[in-house]
């Protein structure tokens, strides 16, 4: 009977190596045997196999004792005195670059040979450098000393169904293996000594770590990454969403705001208005419902101690003209930076069309006040009243170092009704503006707001809290195509406003019953530039149609007024305008923009602030290019419970709609901040570690560590075997493996 | 018949599927189907094998899985599954009720070790844990003896003078996992060997009735006394499906044990599975010595046959058992069942070896150094273990 032993690791494929020369040897008729020593090993680990040929039926089942040829997979399992059981006359074959006369001292007296059986194999593109599957490339040379033909082997290696580039690895090992009588003594086996005693149950040195440094059998390790999570990606001011929603979740209000600051200095100001696109992108959405991230902005901005101001502590000395939102934070930037700060306001207040255009109801006085007071403790000058024309413009880039335009939209786009003696249309910025001052009154009128914007929406709501009797939206396309934020459209429907959808007015006539609006029917065409679908008339006769009404106010859009600027001036956002003498002019906001939101505003600043901040120390403070998305995908929604979203207090339509409190009154649970604490942890923390300790439950080795706060947690990679258990544990997609 | 390499499970697997495929005819055959280490194999082969009447069930236990098997088997369908180890424990209560409905399951056992500590290798512990779950219990020395012993396993199961379930037992990675030569069945063999599946007692349309309700004391004894009985017909059956098994395959497949050189033995060995071949090898060593030792193999484990070994032992007046399993408090199960059938001789020195626990590797130097051990034994003692690790 020919015995014989393979060693080699986990992976190399050596229990197949066994069954392919019993496989050879089965089809010229022997009785075989082949088997593997089988274990929860992994990838890399030292195995063994055995394979038996005989010419009579196999009758013993035990592990091979005293092989005839000893088949070493991996060189670096060669220990000496490997071959003691080797029996007299028997042969060693081990995969191996070296010349086999490196074994002399290791196997004298031996017939070695030798083949390189790895760059055969991964040159080919079975394995890799770190586990190649050689058992197909060593059966080739196994062949060899066995003094099987080539085509038995081949033969062995169909009936297992290997084909291709296994048979041409088998084959070039067949031509290249060399054979070698080591000179010397063959070493005779030591005596068996006493066998090491195994552990009592009670024994106090049983447990604690394996003294097998198992990660050297890895392939692959475990890598931790942050990845940008949805809300971040999208927040248009920039603010790390993810971190102050965390921690409100851990009830530290001072440091949710103080993460807020870093970006905007309008908290509470956004925890009211901001139509929150990470709302929109949260991937809890995909799950049950978003995390209601404005009203906890709103809470920490309610909750947190706001933190003290710096003074300036740089020469140069930066004009911000407009106090909107983009030149508020625009002022604020720069004024964290040390520059002393000059802020223009054509209006008597500081606040812009955050305080001309926002109704009280969503947004009240004290709250914007509050937000600017703590701006202005920054060394930040205010100039209101200031109308600046081109030349005072002129004026401003000789005595700063740098300028910041961000005046808004102050053109309003007119329509053409005809003459109506009694009812001359009115903008809505201006009625709004007039409605701030507590200076009308429309009772018992009708009135119909032409536009579908959020002007067209803060118009129509408050002419119904200042007695209007009846309140009509009229908008050329549906509603889903109306720009205003859709909870405004929501809010304004449940107060009671009527949406004429479809309808475009055409002109404005006296009768004896009072103005009446003529009125087109219209129905959707196809897409024009924007996307949207252009409206097109109506062409049945009973599309055109009369409204009776009192009022009649124009919400349709706004455009910037470039006359401040130097003719030939082109606006891009942040960009510096060339072919002036003195400071540099730097562009932001809705002047840029028409962006339209107080938070894109916001974002506007900050990377102004940066640009002004380049351009005046040469000092780069943009942050580097943004880590990948964690998409819905990254994250394994099955391990988090479903938990509802926090009730949220708002004015009943009864209640608010003839008055301008304010609507929205934040979590049910109470100013202790409760439920923003819980909304909070509703947040998955997508892409972001947040040491919910699963990888460090499921590792299945104990190696994953708890390092200090900052550090989090860390691998022990002499022990990690690279499973990938943590990263399918982790829900959040932070954790990733690499190939060694 | 073709010659072809197989490993132990694919084995055992393939003959399943003969016998499943040969009642396609009749109500074809279903097996309820869930994996562990070591027997995952023989449920792959299964899953991907084309019946042309017949369902493998994938279940989420090893207790649906046998639950699939009885009521496919209530319907009439030629049943079988395989597990090993800790399923086996986990099917343990549906096991029973298999048994005690009297239906003609038949399960492959891969002998492993019941944990903890977790423990892969083989232990006969799991399928002895069954030992009084009204099963016939066969235990496999090679690929061969396995695959004609699970046909054969069908047709005495069948039969309705048995009308119970069958464990065939093998051990776990040693016969499972080894890849060896066995002459496989055809289909066309298999079909002659095996009569169509006939389940008098299984559900029927036109004559409701339910199963396994409450019973009086006095029926309940009534059932295990037919039980017993049925156990007692399984040798009479067995004998004859050897003889029918001889005529279609040419082979005549081992019955209840299988003696060698005990005729003149002064010492008998017993053993089971691969350890047995290994047993037997060195008698035959041993012999050419000129000692006079004879071995049994024992395969037939419920029922026990009694007459077959006391036959088999005859004068000797010296018997060691060689038990790969373990009762804690007693010693070796076949030991005990050996022990009962000699308590009749007081000359009898029996003695129990407890080896290749948790699946050690049974070399012929282990089986010499127990042999020398009991050649200079005067008395018995308590069961010996193999290393000196007590």
């Amino acid at each position: 009977m020919m015995e014989i032993t393979i060693c080699g690791r986990g992976g190399q494929g050596g229990v197949t190596l066994a069954k392919i020369i019993a496989s050879a040897y089965f089809l010229k008729g022997k009785y075989v045997q082949a088997f593997g020593v089988y274990a929860a090993e992994r990838s890399g680990a030292p195995i063994q196999a055995f394979a038996r040929v005989d010419d009579n039926e196999i009758t013993n089942h035990n592990q091979v004792q005293n092989p005839d040829y000893l088949i070493v997979l991996d060189r670096t399992l060669i220990v000496p005195g490997m071959d003691a059981t080797l029996k007299n006359g028997g042969s060693i074959i081990v995969n191996t670059p070296d010349d086999n006369t490196d074994y002399k001292e290791l196997f004298p007296g031996r017939e070695v040979a030798t083949i390189d059986a790895t760059s055969i194999a991964v040159s080919n593109g079975l394995g890799t450098r770190t586990v190649p599957i050689v058992n197909t490339t060593m059966a080739g040379a196994v062949a060899r000393v066995l003094d099987l033909s080539l085509m038995d082997l081949l033969a062995g290696l169909e009936h297992l169904n290997f084909a291709g580039t296994n048979k041409t690895c088998a084959r070039e090992a067949y031509k290249m293996v060399r054979s070698q009588k080591i000179p010397g003594e063959i070493v005779k086996p030591p005596e068996v000594t006493s066998k090491p005693r195994v552990a009592d149950l009670f024994d106090d040195d049983v447990g604690g770590m394996p003294k097998i440094k198992t990660g050297s059998w890895a392939t692959r390790k475990p890598e931790r990454r942050q990845l940008t999570p949805p809300c971040n990606h999208v927040c248009p001011a920039g603010n790390d969403v993810q971190g102050f929603v965390a921690a409100v979740g851990k009830e530290n209000y001072d440091k949710a705001l103080g993460i807020i600051l870093e970006t905007s200095p309008l908290p509470a100001i956004c925890g009211r208005v901001c139509p929150a696109p990470c709302m929109e992108t949260c991937n809890r959405a995909e799950y049950d419902t978003s995390v209601n991230v404005r009203e906890i902005e709103r809470a920490a901005a309610e909750l947190g101690v706001r933190t003290a101001p710096n003074r300036s502590s740089r020469q140069e000395k930066v004009a911000v003209v407009g106090s909107g939102p983009a030149g508020l934070s625009t002022a604020y930037q720069l004024a964290k930076l040390g520059y002393p700060v000059s802020l223009y306001e054509a209006g008597d207040e500081l606040g812009g069309v955050m305080r001309t255009g926002i109704p009280a109801y969503r947004l009240p006085r004290d709250v914007l006040d509050e937000e600017i007071d703590y701006i202005l403790q920054y060394d930040i000058a205010p100039h209101t009243g200031c109308q600046l024309r081109r030349e005072d413009m002129l004026r401003l880039s000789r005595e700063y170092q740098a300028v910041f335009v961000a005046t808004g939209l102050q053109n309003v786009s007119d329509l053409d009704l005809g003459n109506s003696a009694s009812a001359e249309p009115v903008q809505g910025l201006h009625f709004l503006e007039q409605v701030r001052q507590g200076n009308q009154r429309l009772d018992g009128q009708r009135v119909i707001v032409i536009g579908g914007g959020n002007t067209a929406m803060d118009a129509a709501r408050s002419a119904l809290r200042i007695g209007a009797s009846e309140v009509r939206v009229v908008y050329r396309r549906t509603r889903s195509e109306m720009p205003a934020i859709h909870e405004e459209i929501e809010q304004a429907l449940e107060e009671g406003i009527i949406l004429d959808e479809l309808v475009a007015p055409v002109s404005l006539t006296d009768s004896d019953e009072g103005p009446l609006l003529t009125c087109q029917g219209m129905v959707l065409g196809p897409p024009d530039a924007s996307g949207r679908p252009r409206p097109v008339a109506d062409t049945s006769p009973e599309a055109r149609f009369n409204l009776r009404c009192d009022l009649v106010i124009l919400a349709l859009g706004q455009s910037h007024d470039i006359s401040i600027l130097p003719e030939g001036s082109v606006i891009k956002e942040g960009e510096a305008l060339l072919g002036l003498s003195g400071a540099p002019f730097f562009m932001g906001g809705d002047f840029a923009t028409n962006a339209g939101t107080v938070s894109a505003a916001i974002g506007c600043g900050v990377r102004a602030a940066r640009h002004i901040h380049r351009t005046l120390s040469g000092e780069d403070l943009f942050p580097p290019p943004e880590e990948p998305v964690a998409s819905a995908e990254a994250i394994k929604f099955q391990r988090f419970e479903h938990l509802p979203p926090e009730k949220v207090n708002t004015l009943s339509p009864a209640e608010r709609r003839r008055c301008f409190d304010e609507v929205h009154l934040g979590f049910q649970a109470g100013p202790d901040g409760t439920g923003a604490v819980g909304e909070a942890l509703r947040c998955l923390s997508c892409g972001v570690c947040n040491s919910c300790d699963r990888c460090l439950e499921y590792c299945p080795e104990g190696i994953l560590r708890q390092g200090s706060e900052e550090e989090g947690y860390y691998f022990d990679l002499e022990y990690c075997k690279g499973c990938g258990v943590c990263m399918t544990a982790c829900p959040r997609g932070a954790i990733y493996m690499t190939n060694l | 018949m073709s010659r072809s390499l197989a490993t132990g499970n694919h084995a055992a697997g393939h003959a399943l599927a003969l016998a499943g495929e040969a009642n396609r005819n009749a109500r074809g055959c279903c097996a309820g189907a869930y994996p562990i280490t070591p027997q995952t194999e023989i449920i792959e082969y299964l899953s991907g094998f084309p019946f042309s009447k017949g369902r493998i069930v994938l279940v989420e236990s090893e207790h649906s899985a046998m639950g699939v098997c009885i009521g496919a088997a209530l319907s009439g369908a030629r049943t079988f599954t395989a597990s090993s180890s800790n399923g086996l424990a986990y099917m343990t209560e549906n096991i029973f009720a298999a048994g005690y409905y009297r239906l003609p399951t038949v399960m492959i056992a891969v002998n492993r070790t019941l944990g903890p500590p977790w423990n892969i290798w083989v232990d006969q512990g799991d399928s002895l844990m069954m030992r009084d779950a009204a099963w016939m219990q066969f235990y496999c020395d090679s690929h061969q003896d396995l695959q004609d012993t699970v046909l054969m396993a069908f047709r005495v199961a069948e039969d309705k003078r048995v009308m119970l379930p069958v464990i065939v037992a093998m051990d776990g990675f040693v016969t499972s996992h080894t890849q060896m030569v066995v002459d496989e069945p055809t289909q066309e063999q298999v079909d002659a060997f095996l009569p169509e599946c006939v389940i008098p007692h299984k559900l029927k349309h036109d004559h409701p009735s339910t199963f396994g309700g409450m019973t009086w004391p006095s029926e309940t004894e009534h059932h295990r006394w037919e039980i017993q009985h049925s156990m007692e017909n399984a040798m009479t059956v067995l004998e004859e499906a050897r003889d029918e098994f001889e005529k279609i395959f040419g082979r005549r497949p081992a019955g209840a044990l299988e003696a060698f050189e005990t005729e003149d033995a002064e010492t008998i060995f017993i053993a089971c599975n691969t350890m047995a071949r290994t047993l037997r090898n060195v008698v035959i060593e041993r012999r050419k010595k000129g000692e006079k030792i004879g071995m049994i193999r024992s395969k037939l484990f419920r029922p026990f046959p009694r007459k077959e070994l006391l036959e088999a032992i005859g004068p000797a007046k010296r018997v060691a058992v060689l038990d790969r399993n373990h009762s804690p408090g007693s010693g070796g199960i076949f030991w005990q069942e050996v022990a009962a059938t000699l308590s009749h001789d007081p000359d009898m020195l029996l003695q129990d070896y407890l080896v290749g626990l948790g699946g050690g590797d049974v070399t012929p130097e282990n089986i010499n150094a127990i042999i020398d051990d009991m050649s200079e034994r005067t008395t018995a003692s308590d069961p010996e273990w193999k290393d000196d690790t007590a």
